[in-house]
């Protein structure tokens, strides 16, 4: 263990600090070096005590290393173990000296005591100086054939340690292959837990390098090495099971069957005291039954009460864990909790983070059946005296009502939260109902007759000051004062120091004024002129853009500024379930705690080893090379296309038989002007294969679920939508027939205009080779977003080609 | 990184400390700067756990307790190390010390409960659930096998066991059945969730007019559970607009600390009277009525009796040389137990 590097706090009066006393501990040192007076041990280990303590509290006492290794010869083994930290601690600054210590520690390494030199080697592979490792491959390649297993359980640890120092080191004394057949041959379960994680992480971090060490890393989760494992799984310590089950996780079994055998082998663990035993369970469980739709819901069953359990028992940082997980759960089967949520009630005594959780799941798990009695709990805590307790749950009041469930009920306490006249109250609440209002323009009517009642001298919060304004200019027409108030507020521009108020102020005037030119207009005019003194450049650039709109044209300005519009269905902060997804991927890590996926807080060098999920920025860096060489090689692969060889044109005959589209004959209607998308069409290759379509493909969703997580983007598009497109997108349902004539099926869809997201795939005619595709179409803006994973990565060109000529004869280039 | 693992292993290396230093505070740390490092040596190296067991730890580095000192001076030795490896890291019952030896057999069983509940100020109950440990304190000689069932199993909503407990017979016939680590350790936790009755009860009355609030709590038994109950007390926060507060009670003693902390400490209901507190707020300047409400912590502790209902049925004891003496105990405290004003 390093103790903490040098900090200034203030020592106990015990531990002075000071030269002297250094000086005075290396003269005493110095004395007992040499003595072998009986009771020497004793002194020595007061003084050592010292040392260490001051060592410890920050005090620099690296001076005296030459007198500590002098008082290193003893058979105590308490010195020796001081001995061993002080020397650990030091001998990075010391290298010099620590060449001194090899000798005792190497001497120790060779006692008759396990203990001793199990210590020993610990302390040896602990120095972390680089021109010592030469010393360290001796020892420790005794120490892994040590009769001891607590000496091999360090020695393991320690080859790790030395791969750290030198990798090639480690690497050339083929440390690895010997930590591979203790791993597979030790009688202890902890030598085998500390090779499993050594060779893991060794052969992470090779595998760049080494063609070898990735297929080693693959071969740990075989079949074989991974049954051994689970045989037993009983005997290794808890943090050892951890450990063994995230390795399970990995592992796909070939059938149910198998993954049967696997859950009912593991489901006590469920039941251990150790949480972290529990969660990693968990994840395993979840892993193997994804394809397994019955099954996956059984698990959640299955799972809710060992969760909620761990939630209510042990430290307010393990609750917090714990509901993190659940959090997750909870979005992906809210119905499922849907019961439970009274255990997501919030105690008073709870730290703040836990209770904020706490509320986010309330949130999730609200429903038809409970949205009632969570709402009615909270609004206990929105009077409660924990002010930013009151305000999160004012907000998940909010967000409850933005999901739709008997928004009726919640419109009047969130009416009533107004009437409190509790400032922090009343401000949350007025940003809610600006957001209610955005969703549901049908409440207006209700909303806008108390929000009339607010004063607007007694919000001062600028979010919340800002939706009031908001509302003003947007309801001018119903709240009789509206151009009073805003022309009060107007003639306060001075004081009002936060700029988004000002930009709200200067749109909800024009809004207004539109609506009641006569009442507005000194305001509008009075608005203008202070937004275009205004020091903000947004303000005053807006109040230019005002100004000169008006000037122009009245009613242009007025389809600018106050276009009709649709309400909102979903907000764009919502998190997307892709991210989503890959958070679930991350399962037990602190991705959940984060809420976000690994690569977001991570760097590339830092992931974690086995790592399946692709990553973005190799990926965009692939399309961007092959963007750059499009426009030559296009024409290239049309011109091939005509030249078709007669068996794919036979292939083609015989799927247009079918009431197909051939394949191929699609690369000649590019030819005739229907159009490629020069601006992101990737090159295909310069002489693509056939490939024809089975028309028949079958693919569950599961499988596919699991496909897409483990397969790589092959490739990512952008095309645009033509008009035609976009109004055949009315229903969905006509872009999934069409593209089922050409032999591409849908296995997914969904999304609200103006976002749509489709998932498809194809196989192969002649064999089982499977295409799958992520297809997200933007009505608004006219834009497709493709991405398309194979299982035959050379072929998803060919593929992608087809599956663009596919889209564009419905419309999208 | 699994956060859990994080989380529990420093749990756990608290509770080692603890243990060793018969608390766990900075100077405590300080003091024993040596013993801290040879026991985190023990549980983590280059950020692996290892052992965590107490009873391991315990045979490879000795507490600095008053026996070991006493012996090392009686027998002049002085390390707190012991010479050899222990056998435990060898056996197959990791959690069990290699071979203990007791003049008097003795194995207690203790189940105790928290009541965590949530009640409305109309005295509806919003919600109530029970947490439970059943915890074991074992001193017997050699390898004992222990078998613990109970009267009521089914009403136990989730369970979790201590490694040393055999899940088949639990799965088949939800009886507990292990091999004991020596010494104090918990054996099983459990929920129970969905309770009807609670013991206590308070009733609390707050009625606000023109700058000042009336405050009256009364406490009182609801289903008297049969056994006293004991150090009954109430805290709660005074709302922050509250200017001044004057508080008195007919039992019991209030006081008022300074981050407007009130606590009320009943210790037993007395019998001729039920106790109440009243008094009255005075609010800010400026306010008219008060628009939050405190939340009351109850806390309390009935020795004797389990408040979920379970019941130990009976322990079997294999494996041992002499008849040992088997003790059960019973307790059940409030954990997070509130009211709402």
């Amino acid at each position: 263990m390093a103790p903490p590097a040098q900090s200034q706090r203030s020592p106990s009066p015990s531990q002075p600090s000071g030269k002297g006393e250094v000086s005075d501990l290396k003269s005493q040192l110095r004395q007992l070096a040499g003595s072998r007076a009986p009771g020497v041990d004793d002194s020595k280990r007061d003084l050592f005590k010292k040392v260490i303590s001051y060592m410890t509290v920050g005090i620099d006492v690296s001076s005296v290393f030459g007198e500590m290794v002098m008082c290193s010869a003893t058979s105590d083994i308490v010195l020796k173990k001081m001995c061993y930290l002080y020397v650990g601690n030091y001998a990075k600054v010391n290298p010099d000296l620590a060449l001194l210590t090899i000798n005792f520690l190497q001497r120790d390494c060779k006692d008759e005591d396990p203990m001793i030199r199990g210590l020993a080697l610990r302390s040896l592979c602990s120095l972390r100086v680089a021109n010592l490792v030469e010393y360290l491959v001796g020892p420790l390649g005794s120490s892994l054939k040590d009769s001891n297993s607590y000496v091999r359980m360090v020695a393991v640890i320690g080859v790790l340690k030395l791969y750290h120092i030198s990798a090639a080191t480690c690497i050339d004394a083929d440390f690895p292959a010997m930590l591979k057949h203790l791993l597979l041959n030790d009688p202890d379960t902890q030598v085998i837990a500390n090779c499993l994680a050594t060779l893991q992480e060794i052969w992470t971090l090779e595998a760049s390098i080494s063609e070898e060490a990735s297929r080693e890393r693959e071969a740990l989760i075989s079949k074989p090495i991974i049954y051994y494992f689970l045989n037993r799984m009983k005997e290794f310590s808890e943090w050892a099971q951890s450990l063994v089950l995230e390795l399970v996780a990995k592992y796909v079994p070939s059938d149910s069957n198998e993954i049967f055998d696997i859950m009912n082998l593991l489901e006590d663990r469920l039941q251990h005291a150790n949480g972290a035993v529990v969660l990693a369970t968990i994840k395993l469980f979840l892993q193997l039954t994804l394809s397994m739709t019955d099954v996956h819901q059984q698990v959640y069953e299955r799972i809710k009460a060992p969760l909620l359990t761990l939630v209510s028992s042990g430290s307010p940082e393990q609750s917090f864990a714990v509901l993190s997980h659940l959090h997750l759960l909870v979005m992906r089967a809210p119905i499922l909790f849907s019961s439970d949520y009274k255990h997501f009630y919030c105690q008073y005594n709870e730290p703040f983070y836990v209770k904020k959780l706490k509320l986010e799941m309330l949130t999730a798990v609200a429903n038809e059946s409970n949205t009632y009695e969570i709402v009615t709990e909270l609004c206990e805590y929105a009077a409660n005296v924990d002010i930013p307790m009151a305000r999160e749950s004012i907000r998940a009041v909010g967000k409850i009502a933005l999901q739709q469930y008997d928004v009726n009920a919640i419109v009047d306490r969130l009416l009533q939260f107004l009437e409190m006249e509790k400032d922090y109250v009343t401000a949350e609440t007025l940003v809610l109902v600006k957001d209610l209002l955005r969703k549901y323009p049908q409440w207006s009517q209700d909303c806008i007759a108390v929000v009339g009642n607010i004063s607007s001298n007694n919000v001062q919060e600028p979010k919340a000051k800002a939706a009031l304004i908001w509302m003003l200019g947007e309801y001018s027409q119903d709240m009789h004062d509206a151009p009073y108030i805003l022309e009060s507020l107007i003639e306060n521009w001075e004081d009002e120091h936060s700029s988004e108020v000002r930009l709200h102020l200067l749109t909800a005037v024009m809004k207004c004024f539109f609506k009641r030119p006569p009442e507005t207009q000194k305001a509008l005019g009075d608005a203008l002129a202070a937004g275009l003194a205004d020091f903000h450049q947004d303000v005053h650039d807006r109040a230019l853009l005002y100004y000169r709109l008006l000037q122009y044209n009245v009613t242009v300005a007025e389809r600018v500024v106050n276009p009709p519009k649709q309400a909102v269905s979903v907000f764009a902060d919502t998190q997307s379930s892709e991210i989503k997804d890959r958070i679930f991927d991350e399962f037990n890590s602190l991705s959940v705690v984060y809420q976000k996926p690994s690569y977001m807080f991570t760097d590339k060098e830092h992931r974690g080893p086995f790592e399946f999920s692709d990553e973005l920025g190799n990926l965009s860096i692939g399309v961007d090379a092959a963007d750059t060489v499009v426009p030559a090689q296009q024409v290239d692969a049309n011109d091939k296309d005509l030249l078709l060889s007669t068996s794919e044109k036979e292939d083609g005959r015989a799927l247009s038989s079918n009431g197909h589209m051939p394949a191929a004959s699609l690369a000649i209607d590019d030819l005739l002007g229907l159009g490629l998308s020069v601006t992101a069409a990737p090159a295909p290759a310069p002489s693509p294969p056939s490939l024809s379509l089975n028309p028949k493909a079958v693919l569950d969703p599961g499988t596919f679920q699991q496909k897409w997580r483990q397969l790589p983007i092959s490739l990512t598009q952008e095309f645009s939508v033509s008009p035609q497109g976009i109004a055949a997108l009315i229903s969905p349902q006509a872009l999934l027939r069409h593209m089922q004539g050409d032999s591409v099926h849908c296995i997914a869809s969904g999304g609200q205009s103006p976002n749509f997201k489709f998932f498809f795939f194809a196989q192969k005619a002649e064999e089982s080779s499977n295409f799958l595709v992520e297809c997200i179409i933007n009505t608004s803006t006219a834009k497709a977003h493709v991405k398309i994973k194979a299982d035959d990565q050379s072929m998803s060109q060919t593929f992608s080609t087809l599956f663009q000529s596919a889209l564009s004869k419905f419309g999208v280039q | 990184m699994p956060p859990l693992m994080g989380i529990e292993f420093l749990c756990r290396v608290a509770d080692v400390l603890a243990d060793y230093l018969g608390g766990l505070n900075e100077d405590q740390i300080k003091d024993n700067f040596v013993i801290v490092y040879e026991l985190l040596d023990e549980m983590i190296d280059n950020g692996f756990p290892l052992t965590t067991e107490p009873n391991i730890l315990r045979e490879m580095i000795a507490a600095p307790n008053i026996v070991s000192k006493m012996l090392s001076v009686v027998t002049g030795n002085s390390s707190n190390v012991n010479e050899t490896l222990p056998a435990a890291t060898a056996l197959c019952v990791p959690w069990r010390t290699s071979d203990p030896k007791y003049a008097n057999n003795e194995v207690y069983v203790d189940l105790v409960e928290e009541m965590d509940a949530i009640i409305n100020r109309d005295g509806t109950l919003v919600k109530c659930e029970i947490y439970g440990e059943v915890q074991v304190n074992s001193h017997l000689s050699g390898l004992p096998d222990l078998t613990l069932s109970f009267a009521n199993p089914s009403i136990l909503d989730d369970v979790r066991f201590h490694p040393c407990v055999r899940y088949r017979p639990w799965e088949s016939h939800q009886i507990l059945s292990f091999v004991p680590p020596d010494g104090q350790f918990r054996l099983m936790s459990y929920r129970v969730k969905k309770l009807k009755s609670i013991p206590l009860y308070l009733k609390p009355q707050l009625t606000s007019d023109a700058g000042t609030c009336r405050l009256s709590l009364l406490v009182g038994m609801r289903n008297d559970p049969g056994k006293t109950i004991d150090s009954i007390d109430v805290q709660f926060q005074l709302p922050p607009c509250i200017s001044n507060a004057d508080l008195s009670s007919n039992c019991g003693t209030v006081n008022i600390l300074s981050n407007k902390t009130c606590s009320w400490i009943i210790g037993r209901i007395p019998k001729d009277k039920a106790p109440s507190l009243s008094g009255t707020l005075v609010l800010e300047s400026g306010l008219q009525r008060l628009h939050v409400f405190p939340t009351f912590q109850l806390r309390f502790r009935i020795m004797g009796i389990a408040l979920s209902g379970l019941q130990i049925d009976k322990l079997d004891l294999k494996n041992l040389p002499h008849r040992p003496y088997k003790g059960f105990r019973a307790l059940t405290r409030a954990g997070h137990y509130e009211v709402r004003a």
